[in-house]
């Protein structure tokens, strides 16, 4: 394997998934990068913590009642599954498609969301829009249970096309209200007694019900419509047909897809990535698969400038830091508080601030921010405790017949939690801190040269670059 | 020779889902006992956010809330962080397993705490995750030893006597059994949770049967709890199908309960100070036929109110009713079998 | 103890879940309240009269004394039309100041944009809990979010002093020494070398603090002190934010919701005292809300969901008194089973923006609304409060 093979694996696994552990790394590196690709575009058995252990274990997380419960129970399948990229992606379209609890106050019924993404996520995308449209969490988000033969509510229509498939400008007002009489029906069961519990936040008496999809075919108006230049008694299903024939959602979705797994800025060099992902799409019938395979094997996304160049999302850092922490792989008791962090940092799983969902990139740093980013991976990579460590410094016990110079325990830290690549000045002051103390003893030595290490994966950890994907 | 079928019969339900930290109504409810004066004593498990409510409440059938004892979460007296199962000894002292302090609190039956007992560990007379307790005429109490897949034998103070099991899926072995009973007869019955069973001992430990694995629309998946009635008959809490399986006392089976929730008289109360969600309510199915992809028994249950959720418990009062605790909908369904 | 005028600010409590207004401000000559309240009422002889008609829930005394005082205002049947009756949205609703929509800017963030335009002080507005509250929150306006004074800041969890000095110090350098690489990385390190001034100055009023009030031990007693910690340290604090709860008081009501407003009425006291002690109180106001009220009929055991509250308004500049209309309790006065709101909450914050913390409101509150007079501009030291005029 070579170095350089190590670190393109890493930025393909911090992109499509959450990050790597080094371990993971050497085994990859010694494979074919597009073999690797169609593993990840190619989702098998999750091998996740199983729901039975979680369950027995968290009463909450059976139940799934409150946000953060529901959350926390996203964080295990994330943390642990072997599919990384499909819980990725399901994230990307839990941002895109944002659907939020603080309105519904029905996590259960989003977390069915999420696994309609999983299912769907990679396939085509009239499907997955079908499905969104007919997804109980979103049609109440959106008020589609309000839209009536008699009196439409446009709220669904409307976003569908400016949020979710087309983006502004490629549609008049009149094809939103045709739109919206194409969705008329589409609701949910004993919607008056689900969309009123959702309205008072009711619990009461016995839980939560959750939620699912009815057709009220006598609330459907199957009148005529003219539908973007075409004219037919269309219903919600032909409506999308239509919608993702145009080159204005190839061009939306593939640039979204884009921003999300290559660079924030679409800048010059982008542009013909993105025509390249554009045609997939027309060509596989929208398959999103096919879209991310040319995306991940473009040169582009494979080049060095793309990079730990991005700011990682909060869910992003939060599940990196516990996968390379090697934790989750058994229920913990704090777990509801793992995943509230994420939310501290400003990134709350399952509630997203709006139907725009988070503003990604730079916004998510400000200085409460960047204290909560830091002090969570400093405090789960710097402690001996947690497999994953104890892994990295058995790793490191290897090198080097087990003693390190303080540049050689540096050097192993970065490369350890990455491989990171830092400026001069943040080399310079690890070293200075591992420098204290001499060289550190791995072998032979019972451990006692542990915490040093420790203390090294802690501050290699605080960097800028740990915060970039 | 033919027995016939426990003639169970529906009785009504108890509960209603309280968020808070005192009063009536339920918080995850994991598992009842009964004492003879006919109280009811639920414990209310809580989620980890939310451990500062861990209770016991205390009501009766006629559902008068009768209050509630709790000491908070945490390590020290009285205190609990993931409590399973509770059971009176012959002196009225009420029992609970804590499963993340590994340890059996005692209390007296008006709550007050008594002692604490059990120590985490591998060794013999230790315990780790401590799940379902049982105690009988003599006052032995029955543990279910979680994460050392087997059962613990100890006296009312909490000196070890004995055990057996050990991890594995043939007879006598265990794969993180939940829930302990015993019949008249003094058999002990323990939920083998991951192994998928029922498992039958004679009082020293000696395997006698075993019931429900196999598979099958009747077979078991991950049994919680298991009661035993005046006859025989053992009703088992099917947590992972979201059911209770009744079998005849030589093993085979006999009936399914999928749960027939009415209204509590406190959820008539709440209903009645919200006449807008009645209204809604009464023009609702709420049995409604699921699309395919939400057909398995958690989407069923999570979205059609009166089955059962989460049955985490089966027991009998002293009046041979059952008491199926749901912990996922807050209540207790009551059946009764004679 | 000497003082010098101060820049008015503002102490936000947010009774979060829902506070039962009937049993706040109980009104117990009405013989509709114990109809509907046959389980969950305050029986008319514990009440604290205001008058022949209301009276406080009896574990308010202490604020029943600054009533007496003339310091708090009481804005009775506050709300919002259409109420919502969930806890998320009907918050969001009070935090965003916008009913009709969903909001993205919290009002307080809006204020403190317009208290500090150039963003230069982090801790012009201070949330005392964990996690931003939406009433904060404005893209690109610096709010410190404290979860716990004694150990904010980075590292918090090393124990051993000296490893957290190292691990302070490397990072010092390590986010001083990201510069001009790109962007990205300029703004990273900006950012770390900002958190890191803000951390020690939040860590100063820690040690400068001395007082000879003795909080009790309530949460809301600590944050209370916390934010007392921050406001005599002299930050340039103005806002300061904290909540208390649950008040969602379905069941068990009478026990829980004593407690909870008891704890409440004793922090405000003893962080009033300090503000006493030093010579803070005409410079202070606390703004006391919840998202929503409960429903009027009892449920046998507690309350459900329901609309129209009440706010109090507490301070040394504060005009005392009843505010806003007791809505009836007659059925045809009802809204859906609830007390009917007869002022909106907008006006409540409006005449805290303008009259307290000088700054137009109607941008931040999304609209005009009438304001109260609640503000005693020429109370205190009589120097026209918060005229800007610092020293």
């Amino acid at each position: 394997m070579s170095k350089s093979n190590v670190e393109l694996m890493a930025h393909l696994m911090r992109r499509a998934g959450f990050g790597a552990t080094r371990t993971e790394l050497d085994q990859l590196a010694d494979r074919n990068y597009e073999e690797v690709v169609e593993d990840l575009l190619h989702p098998g058995e999750a091998d996740s913590l199983p729901d039975d252990l979680i369950r027995r274990y968290h009463v909450d997380q059976h139940e799934l009642r409150q946000a953060d419960s529901a959350a926390a129970y996203w964080v295990y399948r994330m943390a642990t599954t072997a599919c990384p990229l499909e819980e990725k992606l399901a994230l990307f379209w839990h941002g895109l498609f944002a659907t939020g609890y603080t309105k519904l106050n029905q996590a259960r019924t989003l977390l069915n969301q999420i696994d309609m993404f999983r299912h769907r996520g990679l396939g085509s995308f009239r499907e997955l829009l079908i499905e969104l449209s007919k997804d109980p969490a979103m049609i109440v988000w959106l008020d589609n249970e309000n839209n009536h033969k008699t009196a439409i509510n446009e709220n669904y229509g409307r976003e569908l096309l400016e949020l979710f498939s087309m983006g502004i400008g490629s549609y008049t007002e009149d094809d939103v209200k045709e739109c919206a009489r194409a969705f008329t029906g589409w609701t949910l069961k004993n919607a008056e007694y689900m969309s009123q519990r959702a309205m008072k936040d009711s619990i009461w008496p016995y839980g939560r019900i959750s939620w699912h999809f009815e057709y009220r075919g006598h609330d459907h108006d199957d009148g005529e419509k003219t539908f973007l230049g075409e004219t037919g008694r269309f219903d919600g299903e032909d409506v999308i047909a239509i919608i993702v024939r145009h080159e204005s959602t190839a061009r939306f979705v593939c640039t979204r897809l884009f921003q999300y797994f290559a660079a924030d800025e679409v800048d010059s060099d982008a542009e013909p990535v993105i025509r390249e992902m554009m045609d997939s799409y027309m060509e596989s019938d929208y398959e999103i698969r096919s879209v991310l395979r040319t995306l991940f094997n473009s040169d582009y996304f494979r080049s060095d400038a793309v990079r730990l160049a991005r700011v990682k999302g909060p869910v992003e850092l939060v599940i990196g830091a516990l996968r390379q922490a090697g934790m989750c792989s058994e229920p913990v008791l704090d777990i509801n508080d793992i995943a509230n962090q994420a939310s501290y940092m400003g990134q709350g799983l399952l509630n997203p601030p709006t139907v725009e969902g988070w503003h990604e990139g730079i916004e998510w740093i400000n200085s409460g921010a960047l204290v909560d980013r830091v002090n969570f991976v400093a405090a789960w990579l710097g402690d001996t405790a947690n497999p994953g460590v104890r892994a990295m410094i058995d790793r490191m016990a290897e090198m080097d017949g087990g003693v390190l110079s303080p540049e050689e325990l540096v050097d192993g830290c970065l490369d350890t939690l990455g491989p990171l690549r830092v400026s001069d000045e943040t080399r310079a002051s690890l070293v200075e801190v591992a420098s204290r103390e001499g060289e550190v003893k791995l072998r032979g030595n019972d451990g006692a040269d542990d915490e040093r290490v420790a203390e090294i994966l802690r501050l290699a950890a605080s960097t800028p670059a740990y915060q970039l994907a | 020779m033919v027995v016939a079928s426990a003639p169970v019969e529906y009785l009504k339900t108890i509960g209603i889902v309280n968020n808070g930290f005192n009063g009536r109504g339920f918080a995850n409810p994991y598992d009842t006992a009964h004492d003879r004066a006919g109280r009811i004593y639920v414990l209310n498990r809580c989620d980890v956010a939310r451990r500062t409510a861990i209770r016991v409440g205390i009501c009766n059938l006629d559902e008068d809330y009768l209050g509630e004892f709790g000491y908070g979460a945490g390590g020290g007296d009285g205190q609990m962080v993931l409590p399973v199962a509770m059971a009176f000894d012959s002196r009225d002292r009420l029992y609970v397993t804590d499963e993340y302090n590994h340890r059996v609190s005692v209390f007296d039956s008006d709550g007050k705490f008594l002692e604490k007992w059990g120590v985490r560990g591998s060794g013999p007379d230790r315990i780790n995750g401590p799940a379902g307790i049982a105690i009988d005429d003599a006052d032995n109490v029955y543990v279910a030893d979680q994460h050392n897949h087997r059962i613990q034998k100890f006296t009312a103070d909490g000196e070890w006597i004995g055990g057996w099991g050990a991890p594995g899926s043939g007879e006598g072995e265990f794969n993180m059994p939940w829930g302990v009973a015993m019949d008249g007869a003094g058999s002990i019955y323990v939920a083998d949770w991951r192994n998928d069973r029922v498992q039958k001992f004679s009082p020293d430990g000696s395997f006698l049967a075993s019931f429900g694995s196999g598979g099958g629309p009747e077979g078991l998946i991950r049994p919680s709890s298991v009661a035993v009635d005046d006859r025989g008959s053992v009703y088992v809490a099917d947590w992972g199908n979201e059911r209770v399986q009744i079998f005849t006392p030589d093993g085979s089976f006999s009936k399914t309960l999928r749960g027939q929730a009415t209204l509590s008289k406190w959820a008539k109360d709440f209903l009645a100070a919200n006449p807008d969600e009645q209204a809604t309510r009464d023009i609702s199915d709420l049995r409604p036929k699921l699309p395919p992809h939400l057909n398995t028994p958690d989407h069923l249950s999570s979205q059609i109110e009166p089955y059962f959720w989460g049955p985490v418990s089966v027991r009998f009062d002293h009046s041979q009713r059952l008491f199926v605790t749901e912990t996922n909908r807050h209540r207790l369904q009551i059946y009764s079998t004679t | 103890m000497g003082s010098r005028r101060q820049e008015p600010s503002l102490v936000v409590i947010q009774l979060s879940g829902g506070n039962d207004y009937l049993n706040t401000i109980v009104p117990y000559n009405d013989g509709e309240y114990y109809d509907y309240r046959p389980t969950v009422n305050i029986e008319s002889e514990r009440v604290l009269p205001i008058d022949d008609e209301y009276g406080f829930n009896p574990n308010m005394r202490a604020i029943k004394e600054l009533y007496d005082d003339g310091k708090v205002a009481v804005i009775n049947g506050i709300g919002y039309p259409e109420p919502n009756r969930s806890h998320f949205r009907s918050m969001d609703i009070w935090h965003t100041a916008l009913p009709e929509d969903i909001g993205v800017e919290g009002w307080l963030g809006r204020a403190t944009r317009e208290l500090d335009p150039g963003g230069e002080n982090v801790l012009t507005a201070v949330n005392f809990g964990r996690g931003l509250p939406r009433a904060l929150g404005v893209r690109g306006v610096p709010v410190a979010s404290v979860g716990n004074l004694e150990s904010y800041g980075l590292f918090p969890d090393l124990q051993d002093e000296k490893l957290r000095r190292y691990a302070l110090e490397a990072f010092a350098k390590m986010y001083g020494g990201e510069r001009g690489r790109d962007a990205v990385m300029d703004f990273l390190g900006q950012t770390g070398t900002d958190a890191l001034k803000g951390a020690d100055l939040l860590r100063t009023a820690v040690d400068k603090y001395e007082s000879g009030v003795e909080y009790a031990a309530s949460p809301i007693g600590q944050s209370l002190r916390d934010a007392a910690k921050v406001m005599f340290a002299d930050l340039g604090t103005r806002i300061f934010y904290t909540q208390q709860g649950s008040y969602d008081t379905h069941s068990g009501e009478l026990a829980t919701h004593g407690s909870l407003i008891g704890e409440m009425s004793a922090g405000v006291s003893d962080f009033y005292a300090d503000l006493k002690e030093h010579g803070r109180e005409d410079d202070t106001a606390l703004l006391i809300f919840s998202e929503f009220g409960r429903r009027i009929k009892d449920n046998g055991s507690g309350t459900d969901h329901g609309s129209g509250g009440v706010a109090f308004v507490i301070g040394g500049s504060v005009r005392g008194g009843m505010y806003g209309e007791y809505p009836s309790l007659k059925e045809e006065r009802q809204l859906e089973g609830d007390l009917h709101y007869n002022n909106d909450f907008r006006s409540t914050y409006s005449t805290i923006l303008e009259r307290w913390l000088h700054v137009e409101a109607s941008p931040i509150v999304n609209g005009h609304f009438e304001q109260f007079d609640f503000i005693s501009n020429g109370s205190g030291n009589g120097s026209g409060n918060g005229s800007g005029a610092a020293n």
